[in-house]
């Protein structure tokens, strides 16, 4: 006969229930302590070997890239914290160097292109103005982009746009470029030339006139490009960023 | 004499369209001046005649088919003129201007200090001497010189005289 379950039944299932998650619960805690410790170790083995390969770090792009890396897939960011231990090693310097020049090549490059500029441009700008010496040379895209992602603090005045294709554009005019914009400039950077018209806009992304004009308008407004009234043919829009004699210019 | 040192803008088609954009016209506007400026003083160009601007490559880029309007080519004189780097030849009419690439001020003192340099202080010389002289005032035009006479007049360093075989100018220490 089957025994009916009584009120003793019911206190006995609760107190296994209660045990099994304490001794869960202590289970789970010496493993976050296991956990923590690990992490500790190896973040001070790491800051160990960043000490250790300071000036490797600042002189080898491949270094520099491998050694972010492996910070940032165990959550620290030697350019994020200002205070404490990684300010003092000056690891960051490098790159808030590296963000101050980006800034003064975006500065000294507005009047042309009306503030934004390509990666690769920027870069050669950027090593010609660093000087000679090897280590001032070897700046990689990837350096650029984590630097430039850093100049973000300062508000939309700043930011990085990817154009697609690995290709990435720096804005630096106080202003947020919509999705539409950014569709443009991936349009026209990936055309291989530098400018585009508003029929080719519309077919390509499949807009409506109102819309296509509005974004070529603002651009025109925000003095990122240029118009082109050739009586022949439709009216074209021109973006000095991206037209190779004026990237070439000094 | 060596070429013109073309700046990008002279490449790129939108150059040739005066800008809606004011921040990007006066950009515009001012690499335009330059070019005019370097253009002319090359070229030794006075005078442009606007209904004629096509004709200068300055003007006219046949490399990518495109030009200047005659309108566009007054908007840019018209910024010349408010740099003092430009004038009507006739107020009447808005089609010949005068191109300064050395302002009317600067064109007065190269002729004085020509006069000092030549010893031509307090003596008489024809406008043909000047203009054809070596130097900077070589083929200067008759009346850019004559402004710039004007202005040493005022300074009372100059006078101008007519003479019988035509103009002439006395200089006064």
């Amino acid at each position: 006969m089957r025994r009916r379950a009584g009120v003793g039944a019911v206190h006995k299932q609760k107190l296994e229930q209660e045990k099994y998650k304490d001794k869960g619960t202590v289970i789970q805690e010496n493993q976050f302590e296991q956990m923590t410790k690990q992490m500790e170790v190896f973040r001070l083995n790491l800051e160990e070997f960043a000490t250790k390969y300071k000036n490797e770090i600042k002189k080898n792009s491949q270094f520099r890239r491998q050694f972010q890396e492996m910070c940032s897939s165990i959550g620290v960011d030697p350019l994020a914290s200002g205070k404490g231990f990684w300010s003092v090693l000056g690891i960051g310097d490098f790159y808030y160097e590296l963000a101050v020049q980006i800034v003064e090549v975006c500065m000294a490059t507005t009047h042309k292109n009306g503030g934004i500029i390509g990666l690769d441009e920027l870069r050669d700008r950027l090593i010609k103005a660093r000087g000679r010496n090897k280590q001032h040379q070897e700046i990689t895209i990837d350096d650029l982009l984590c630097a430039a992602r850093k100049l973000k603090i300062f508000g939309n005045g700043f930011c990085v746009i990817p154009v697609g294709e690995g290709q990435y554009m720096v804005q630096s005019v106080p202003g947020e470029l919509s999705m539409d914009h950014t569709a443009v400039l991936k349009l026209v950077s990936t055309s291989g030339s530098a400018f585009i018209t508003l029929p080719s806009l519309m077919e390509q992304l499949n807009w409506e006139t109102t819309r296509a004009t509005n974004v070529l308008n603002s651009m025109v407004t925000e003095g990122l490009c240029w118009i082109d009234k050739d009586h022949k043919k439709d009216v074209s829009y021109w973006f000095p960023s991206m037209f190779t004699e004026c990237i070439k210019s000094s | 004499m060596g070429e013109v040192q073309w700046p990008w803008q002279y490449s790129f088609p939108p150059f040739f369209t005066i800008q809606p954009n004011l921040e990007t016209r006066k950009k515009q506007l001012d690499a335009w001046r330059s070019l005019v400026l370097d253009y002319c003083r090359l070229h030794k160009i006075f005078i442009i005649d606007v209904r004629e601007g096509e004709h200068l490559p300055l003007f006219n880029n046949t490399a990518i088919s495109r030009k200047l309007s005659p309108q566009a080519i007054n908007t840019v004189l018209e910024v010349l003129l408010s740099t003092g780097n430009a004038g009507m030849v006739d107020k009447s009419s808005r089609s010949r201007w005068y191109v300064y690439w050395h302002t009317v001020d600067e064109w007065a003192t190269i002729v004085y200090k020509w006069a000092q340099d030549n010893a031509m202080v307090n003596t008489v010389c024809t406008f043909y001497e000047l203009t054809n002289s070596s130097g900077d005032l070589n083929g200067l035009d008759e009346g850019i010189l004559v402004k710039a006479l004007k202005v040493l007049e005022k300074r009372q360093l100059a006078e101008i005289l007519t003479l019988d075989s035509g103009s002439g100018v006395k200089f006064f220490s």
